[in-house]
């Protein structure tokens, strides 16, 4: 016989203003098992707590029932509660009274009916549950970040100077990211090559990081405290150890490529380094350009370095190692807009530029020596016109969501152009103007007074007239249609995650959004966590975030992953799979579904019908295992159970549900 | 020599010099037209294996029950054969615990009637795709049929009238599982209509139940179901069995291509359970 309590909570008036606690308590005390019930205004807190501690000793309680919030709020509450009395962490049962009843329903009576069933299913199932115990696993001490931006990069600092190793993955050939392109940063217009680079070289320099520039994640296995990760390093043709950077080999090359870095605004040689602050400072070989490897004729970059270098043999690396814990700062990308906005030229017209390419056109560093000039014909635009939202809030056409980045640095774009062509004329077309930020209302406020003219409402539709790009829009604010002949259009356009997103996360079975963003483990409460343990989140693989938002979400990844290495072992989760190798026939279809390799079929000896018997049967991994249950629907035997939630406890909820 | 022939000579041979423990075949029935499976240990009993149009029941399941013994050998067919891979592939067997004398089928009469068995009708493979040797001549090759002519008049039917047909279908079960007996698919070690703790399939016997019980067992069985029809053939009641087995088939020719199961040990794709990262997705 089991001694069941059920603990109630009225979470202030969350639960107890749709629900009629005291009547889902009143039923509860009449069901099988329940020796104790309890309602609390707050169940959750220390006094709640202490009482379903005395509860539980007064009582002599050996199961428990909570009929409070999400199980993904507070059951490690409630586990940790239990660890300190008789009662074993796992014969725990959270009713869901909050998030899937109180909060979804506005009728007491039918709220109030729910949640009693919700209860007796809780009942039914916490009857059926096992002791469970954890097992310890340990953690090796290092991290892998994967995306060398300023968010990998600051992730990376953080963990190296707590002492631990890092290794940064960056699909580049140099680390910077989307940062090391922008010009100036909002509000308060630092040059972002001077905080950027720094940055770069102390990560390049620090005794902690290992930067494996131009490589990739080829496979991950393992779990928290120990992913194996195969990374490919992609062949640079060039000797790091004997190349010094000095770039002889980049001045003789003749072969001319787009400059992907400048936007494609300018060219680049096929030998190169992305730009000349770059990290680590040395040049790789596109392959796919190169006259020597295409072709097997030229050469003569090997010709002219002076320290032979030059390796045209080189391949791909593969390296393994273990990681105890992953971090994704995998950044951005922006949309293509040319496909999906046609009516801006999607593309015909040169003049029609991204905020990207206005970043590099701005920049000294930029092709144009920081010179606002047309890329058609180099010559000084005396009217811009920036149209805010292309691909954002627009769920039609691009992403519904908004970039949150674009306000604030479409303003600045409007500063800097008006800063450096002071006759110039600027004209920004926005739906809303969204400054929450430090300093940001009052950057936007300057940019008015810069003589900026903001102008609400969208673009329907560009095209080229006497040399002019004719802007037709509306002025929503006094209902007129406005016409603007600019020189040169720049479109604020949406963030999106960068190339390749989808195969990595799977991977590591990091879970995605509908738009590929990663998602957090809680919005609120675990917002650089992963569903998977021991993966974190940095920067804007999550969604879109300007500088600031990216760094400090950074650093929070860090202090996650710091904490996590500092531990010697973690404690398992001991919800797993369970063989019954009575039933197991070892047919290995749980082998296959498993997404962690956590399965394998083994020959096993047994004595059956008097007879020795040695059979295959599947054995689960306990440390690889992540209890997700895919094994257990997919077993057609029902040999595989979820301890935690086993079959039988979950047929026997469906029973309480359809009692009548 | 005719197949029947050879069949006694090397079952007796094969039991004589010890390579199998055990031979699987027909022995003639009580009654004229009648055949019954045989099982012997005695080489001396070899004689009594017959092969003709009225050997209607398929043999692949009763290697399990008889497998401890040692090695065996038995009669293949299309059917026998394919439920022998089936066995193999789902690791129920080794397919070097079996010794296959394959025979090309020229389908097989109701004995009542004298009329090609429906499932005989029906058949696509009539000749064993896997057999260590062969019986006489291979047979001609079955007059094809619309495969999924059934499946096409449940699906014809408006929905009301579809699930009155159901709710007729299932009134009449009556828990028999004979057909989770017969067929070569259903070799879990315990059927999950028999596991108590669970209690997945309740005891009672009415529509809602035995329904359940008919769904689960074509899940279970649809993406493996050798199409031998055995199980349509065995109900007491008369089910139309196969319909719910070929409209799984059908679905999954749909979703994932053309399939046939267990045709070879090679290929013992199961698409129900089966994760690959290109699959398709049409729920998403």
């Amino acid at each position: 016989m089991s001694r069941i309590g059920v603990f109630l909570c009225y979470c202030g008036s969350n639960i107890a203003g749709t629900v009629d606690v005291e009547a889902v308590a009143e039923m509860a005390r009449t069901l099988p098992d329940v020796v104790y019930v309890e309602t609390n205004k707050y169940t959750c807190s220390d006094p709640g707590q202490e009482g379903v501690k005395n509860a539980i000793i007064e009582k002599g309680i050996d199961r428990v029932v909570v009929g409070a919030c999400s199980p993904r709020m507070h059951e490690p509450t409630w586990r940790k509660l239990l660890a300190d009395t008789p009662v074993n962490p796992y014969m725990l049962e959270v009713a869901n009274l909050r998030e899937q009843c109180s909060w979804v329903h506005k009728d007491k009576e039918i709220a109030t009916e729910k949640a009693k069933d919700l209860v007796k299913m809780a009942v039914a199932k916490v009857a059926r549950l096992q002791p469970l115990h954890s097992i310890e696993i340990p953690v090796h001490k290092k991290a892998l970040v994967i995306g060398g931006g300023i968010a990998g990069m600051q992730t990376a600092l953080d963990i190296a100077d707590a002492g631990f190793q890092v290794t940064i993955v960056e699909r580049e050939t140099s680390l910077g990211g989307k940062m090391v392109m922008l010009d100036k940063t909002f509000p308060t217009m630092d040059c972002s090559a001077c905080i950027c680079t720094p940055k770069m070289s102390e990560v390049g320099n620090h005794p902690n990081i290992t930067v494996k520039s131009y490589s990739e994640v080829e496979n991950v296995s393992g779990y928290i405290g120990n992913f194996e990760v195969t990374i490919r390093e992609k062949a640079k043709y060039i000797d790091y150890n004997l190349c010094t950077g000095c770039g002889a080999c980049e001045t003789k090359c003749p072969q001319k490529v787009t400059n992907d870095f400048e936007q494609g605004m300018a060219q680049r040689t096929a030998i190169y380094k992305m730009f000349p602050q770059a990290v680590p400072s040395k040049p790789v070989i596109d392959a796919a350009h190169c006259r020597k490897l295409q072709e097997g004729k030229c050469g003569v970059c090997a010709k002219v370095c002076p320290t032979g270098a030059i390796n045209y043999e080189d391949e791909d690396k593969l390296t393994t190692e273990t990681y105890g814990a992953v971090v994704f700062a995998t950044g951005y990308k922006l949309i293509d807009w040319k496909p999906l906005y046609p009516e801006y030229g999607g593309g015909k017209y040169e003049d029609v530029i991204t905020g990207l390419q206005f970043e590099r056109l701005v920049n000294a560093s930029g092709p144009t020596e920081g010179h606002i000039l047309r890329p058609s014909d180099g010559t000084e635009p005396k009217s811009v016109v920036i149209i805010k939202c292309v691909g954002s809030r627009d769920p039609n056409k691009g992403k519904a969501y908004c970039s949150r980045a674009c306000c604030m640095y479409s303003a600045k774009h409007a500063h800097q152009y008006l800063d450096k062509v002071p006759d110039g004329r600027c004209y920004v077309f926005y739906m809303d103007v969204r400054t929450p930020g430090k300093g940001y209302d009052e950057f936007y406020m300057n940019t008015l007074q810069d003589g900026a003219q903001y102008l609400r409402g969208r673009v329907s539709k560009i095209y080229r007239e006497n040399g002019k790009l004719i802007c037709k829009g509306e002025d929503t604010l006094t209902s007129q249609q406005v016409t603007v002949a600019a020189d040169m259009v720049v479109l604020e356009t949406a963030m999106v995650p960068a190339d390749g997103i989808d195969e990595l996360a799977a991977k590591f079975t990091v879970g995605r959004d509908a738009d590929s963003w990663l998602v957090e483990a809680h919005a609120k409460l675990r917002p650089v966590e992963t569903n998977t343990a021991g993966i974190f989140l940095a920067g804007t693989a999550q969604g879109p975030k300007d500088i600031p938002d990216s760094v400090c979400q950074a650093g929070a990844a860090a202090s996650k992953v710091i904490g996590l290495l500092n531990k010697d072992k973690l404690m398992s989760n001991p919800q797993i799979s369970h063989v019954n190798e009575t039933l197991c026939q070892g047919d290995g279809a749980c082998v296959g579904i498993c997404p962690y390799g956590a399965i394998s079929i083994v020959e096993k000896q047994f004595r059956e019908n008097s007879r020795k018997v040695v059979r295959p049967v599947a054995e689960v991994n306990p440390g690889l295992c992540q209890g997700c249950g895919a094994c257990t629907v997919t077993c057609r035997a029902g040999a595989m159970d979820l301890l935690g939630y086993t079959n039988e406890s979950i047929m026997r909820e469906v029973d309480a549900l359809c009692q009548w | 020599m005719t197949a029947q022939d050879i069949i006694r000579t090397r079952a007796k041979e094969l039991l004589e010099s010890g390579e199998v423990a055990t031979f699987i075949g027909w022995e003639a029935g009580r009654f004229e037209n009648q055949t019954t499976p045989l099982v012997i240990t005695d080489a001396a009993d070899a004689d009594k294996l017959v092969f003709n149009e009225y050997c209607v029941n398929t043999l692949a399941k009763y290697v399990r029950d008889v497998i401890p013994r040692g090695k065996v050998g038995l009669v293949v067919r299309g059917c026998d054969s394919r439920g022998i891979i089936r066995l193999v592939a789902d690791k129920v067997i080794k397919r070097e615990d079996v010794y296959l004398i394959g025979v090309g089928c020229p389908g097989i009469k109701d004995r009542k009637t004298g009329e090609m068995l429906k499932k005989c009708a029906e058949c696509r493979h009539n000749n064993p795709p896997e057999f260590d040797e062969m019986a006489g001549e291979v047979a001609e090759k079955p007059v094809a049929v619309e495969r999924f002519a059934e499946v096409a008049e449940v699906e014809a039917m408006a929905q009301p009238d579809r699930s009155r047909y159901f709710e007729s279908v299932y009134a009449k079960c009556i828990r028999c599982y004979a057909c989770r007996d017969v067929c070569p698919c259903c070799t879990c070690r315990e059927c999950f209509v028999d596991q108590r703790r669970e209690n997945w399939v309740g005891k009672q016997n009415n529509v809602a139940e035995n329904r359940f019980y008919g769904l689960t067992r074509v899940m279970h069985i649809g993406d493996r179901c050798i199409e031998c029809g055995e199980c349509e053939r065995v109900c007491p009641m008369d089910l139309p069995l196969m319909k719910l087995n070929r409209k799984v088939i059908q679905d999954m020719n749909d979703l994932f291509g053309e399939f046939e199961s267990s045709l070879s040990l090679e290929d013992t794709t199961e698409p129900l359970i089966e994760y690959r990262l290109d699959d398709v997705e049409e729920f998403m």
